[in-house]
């Protein structure tokens, strides 16, 4: 899944430190995110996208192979 | 379902894990008696010889490896718990494969240093199993955090 954490943190001038005090989780829990090496609950997206102010498909995105049902459409 | 209710639905599942899990402060008390343990252990070995002691030691290295295993970080969010499950998932796999392989292989090479002819297998311990599956899952839990800053 790819992600536009790293953009939207910078946008609202902030720190990954920051970023993780803010949605209540470490600072190596942002940095995995934005590295692609951990994919987040759906409670964090959601926390996520009510601090950024935005839907969570305009941060997170699907890569093709994971789109659903993709060989049968 | 609407949006909370549906975050409040998650965070009990998640928080029902943390359930059975010590405060961080446990994890030195765990470190301590695992090194008290291991000092009594073999000061046991080469001085005193005490069955009673050595067993004393052995389950007071379970008990400090059991606690490190189960105390929760400084901060212990989802990320934490996800390496923990794939801690004790890649544990349980390494315990089985260890404890099948490696000790009919110490046998054998033991047979062949001591040019003595074995029959059976010793048989691996209940102390021993445990101690495989409680340090494998430690270890490589600190090797996932490591992997993940």
């Amino acid at each position: 899944m790819k992600n536009r954490l790293k953009i939207e943190r910078a946008i609202l001038d902030l720190t990954q430190d920051e970023l993780a005090n803010k949605i209540g989780v470490s600072r190596q829990t942002i940095s995995s995110i934005e590295k692609n090496k951990y994919v987040p609950s759906t409670v964090l997206a959601l926390r996520l996208s009510l601090l950024f102010d935005k839907p969570v498909n305009d941060f997170f995105e699907l890569e093709d192979s994971e789109m659903p049902m993709a060989n049968n459409v | 379902m609407n949006v909370k209710s549906f975050m409040e639905c998650e965070r009990k599942s998640l928080e029902k894990m943390k359930r059975y899990q010590l405060p961080n402060r446990f994890k030195k008390i765990g470190i301590g008696i695992i090194i008290i343990s291991l000092v009594t252990f073999f000061v046991n070995k080469f001085s005193i010889e005490n069955i009673d002691l050595k067993l004393t030691a052995k389950y007071g290295i379970l008990v400090g490896l059991l606690l490190v295993s189960i105390s929760k970080e400084k901060i212990e969010d989802e990320l934490m718990t996800s390496l923990r499950m794939q801690s004790y998932t890649f544990a349980f796999i390494a315990g089985v494969i260890i404890t099948l392989l490696t000790n009919p292989l110490f046998n054998y090479i033991a047979n062949i240093i001591s040019q003595k002819q074995q029959e059976n297998f010793q048989e691996v311990g209940d102390w021993e199993i445990l101690w495989i599956l409680l340090s494998v899952q430690v270890f490589y839990f600190e090797f996932l955090k490591r992997m993940n800053k």
